[in-house]
């Protein structure tokens, strides 16, 4: 086995090589985070939509996102029902209030999301635990990941929502995303009538006349598909029907879509991003640089000895790429932590998916390779002759 | 032990109206003016002379580290004159190089540091037991495993000697290897090196200002402004370049 060199050359000094790590580290987790930021963005955006148990979304045309309060007839889901490859559609209401901050008293906008308690629109344990309290008047469930601006988000609070009294019986665990405001709260149809039938003059009043999002399940075998394009061909123009997620033209990409194309969320991050990208090389690139120059009379007597610069270009690569794996290690740990940090203080959704680190596995070595291909340019002018006299 | 001309095939390095030049256009000025030498195999050569007179730009040339331009330079039957880079790197496998400073990797140890040697040649499993050879031969057997910075400044240079021995080489070249050492230390290896050129037959070409050492030579050179000024065995070296009568300049550092 060859005497491994580069690995020797760079431990050989703990300390150095543990700030080298941090270093690198550091960087990792620049990108870690600001890649991060940018997808959580998007990924919060439509963690809601995700999260509906339905196959295919009924919206009314105009809704090309969730911010868009237009609502659809009801009925829409009733001629749905008619079709035999659907098995239920069910209504979500949807509408934006004041919530009161029971402690300093402040009001802020929150999202209600509202639908008959017997049908099963989300599939969280907490609905059913709390269902004979929600079928209460005035009570409703609210996201622990509310944002603390909304006060203490647990069982037992009071407080006002539009200017009538509410009482919190219970938590569930969602997020909040652009379009929600402060937070979620969930409560039944009925007590969704009752805060927002009568809403005074300025307001827009609701009633189960319109729906805000239809939930279609087809039933067991059938082509979702296939579905899809025969609800849009039975249904009148005024909704569009879609597949709820999945790639191409599913009510999630359309959520996706509208976001990136309408702000500069992906530009900010990925160009913060691409400038740690660049920060990183030069951190790498001076690591290396240091190496080579402490170790010049050393590299330029192997090349005495008879070592061509091909070996030295690998020791100088072999380095570059120990620092990008080793150095990823303690990057990813720490974003790791800074993950679950952000995400309960802002509620938006941070995932880690393996895709993703594997992407920002891919920019550090990348980033250490072009650091080593600098540096190695160094090495090359080491002149064997220069080590005598 | 005079030189007498000899077939290129007995000598390690033969030099014939070597001429060299640093720089290009008109900052052109020539170093070595006409140099012609033979090296015969097992002979210890020392090259003396003031500073700045080339000693080490012939040491360089003859070690395959600059390419020659005008003349012939035979190293090891091989002409460097016109070589390539890549044959000039094929060449200095066969030679071995001792500096003024030990040159050694802080971050391997002796044996490590000599085992890289050894792997030029690609014998990989049996690197360590050739290196402890080595290194025992340079009384070092008891250092194997140790970094040089817990080696004396001896002991490193016996390192980088052992490091420059263990291939075999048929030339070895050596720049001042007891400038940073003490009397004893740097006597001792210049014996060790003196030793194991004559059981094993090699050339050394040895570049040194220490006029305690220079009786180890089996001849001495003598390198001024560039022209190879004399060519003496030791006892002519010593009588005609006595300190009373000498060029005070041959001692200047």
């Amino acid at each position: 086995m060859r005497t491994p060199l580069a690995w020797l050359n760079l431990t050989h000094d703990r300390r150095k090589f543990a700030t080298s790590l941090l270093g690198v580290g550091f960087a990792v987790l620049l990108m870690f985070l600001f890649t991060g930021f940018k997808n959580a963005l998007y990924d919060s955006q439509v963690q809601l939509i995700n999260r509906l148990n339905a196959d295919i979304i009924i919206i009314n045309r105009l809704k090309n996102n969730m911010f868009v309060p237009s609502a659809f007839a009801r009925r829409r889901l009733y001629q749905a029902r008619a079709l035999a490859t659907v098995a239920s559609a069910y209504p979500l209401y949807l509408s934006d209030v004041r919530w009161k901050n029971p402690e300093n008293k402040t009001t802020r906008p929150v999202r209600v999301l509202a639908f008959n308690l017997a049908d099963p629109i989300l599939p969280l344990p907490e609905i059913q635990a709390h269902l004979d309290q929600l079928k209460l008047p005035n009570t409703a469930l609210i996201d622990e990941r509310a944002r603390v601006e909304v006060g203490p988000r647990e069982a037992g609070v009071v407080t006002e929502l539009a200017d009538r009294e509410i009482r919190i019986v219970g938590t569930f665990s969602l997020g909040t995303d652009f379009a929600s405001g402060n937070g979620n709260l969930i409560m039944s149809d009925q007590n969704f009538l009752r805060y927002f039938a009568n809403r005074g003059p300025e307001e827009d009043e609701r009633s189960f006349a319109t729906a805000d999002i239809g939930l279609v399940k087809v039933v067991p075998g059938a082509e979702v598909e296939a579905v899809v394009a025969q609800l849009q061909e039975r249904l009148p123009d005024d909704v569009k029907v879609m597949v709820r997620s999945g790639p191409g033209d599913s009510f999630e990409a359309q959520e996706r879509d509208y976001w990136r194309d309408s702000t500069n969320i992906a530009f900010v991050f990925s160009l913060l991003t691409v400038m740690s990208f660049f920060v990183g090389i030069i951190l790498v690139y001076q690591i290396l640089y240091t190496d080579v120059a402490d170790h010049w009379t050393e590299y330029a007597t192997l090349k005495a000895m008879g070592y061509s610069n091909r070996f030295l270009f690998g020791v100088v690569i072999q380095e570059a790429l120990i620092l990008s794996v080793l150095g990823f290690i303690p990057g990813f740990l720490v974003s790791h932590l800074l993950y679950g940090g952000a995400a309960n203080v802002t509620g938006l959704l941070f995932q880690m998916t393996p895709g993703r680190v594997l992407n920002i596995y891919i920019l550090s070595f990348v980033m250490s390779l072009i650091s080593g291909a600098i540096a190695v340019r160094k090495v090359q002018s080491a002149d064997p002759a220069e080590v005598f006299g | 032990m005079s030189p007498t001309v000899t077939t290129s095939t007995d000598c390690a390095v033969q030099i014939r109206n070597l001429n060299y030049y640093f720089g290009r256009g008109d900052l052109r000025k020539q170093v070595l003016y006409d140099i012609n030498l033979d090296l015969p195999r097992g002979q210890i050569v020392i090259m003396t002379g003031p500073s700045g007179s080339g000693k080490t730009t012939l040491l360089t040339l003859i070690g395959a580290l600059r390419s020659a331009q005008e003349g012939s330079l035979q190293v090891l039957s091989q002409e460097i004159v016109g070589m390539g880079n890549r044959k000039l790197v094929a060449v200095r496998r066969n030679i071995g190089f001792i500096f003024q400073a030990h040159n050694l990797f802080e971050s391997l140890t002796a044996t490590q540091n000599v085992e890289m040697a050894v792997e030029l040649k690609g014998e990989f499993r049996s690197k360590r037991s050739q290196s402890v050879d080595i290194l025992t031969q340079v009384g070092l057997e008891n250092r194997v495993d140790y970094k040089p910075d817990s080696l004396s400044g001896g002991q490193k240079q016996r390192v980088a000697i052992a490091r420059a021995l263990v291939n075999q080489p048929q030339l070895i070249l050596a720049d001042e290897p007891t400038a940073a050492l003490d009397k004893k230390s740097g006597r001792d290896v210049v014996t060790l090196m003196q030793k194991l050129a004559k059981e094993q037959n090699r050339t050394i070409l040895m570049v040194t200002h220490d006029n305690r050492i220079l009786d180890v030579a089996d001849r001495i050179i003598n390198l001024v402004d560039g022209y190879l000024e004399s060519d003496d065995n030791l006892d002519t070296f010593v009588s005609t370049h006595d300190p009373k009568t000498l060029d005070r300049r041959m001692f200047i550092m």
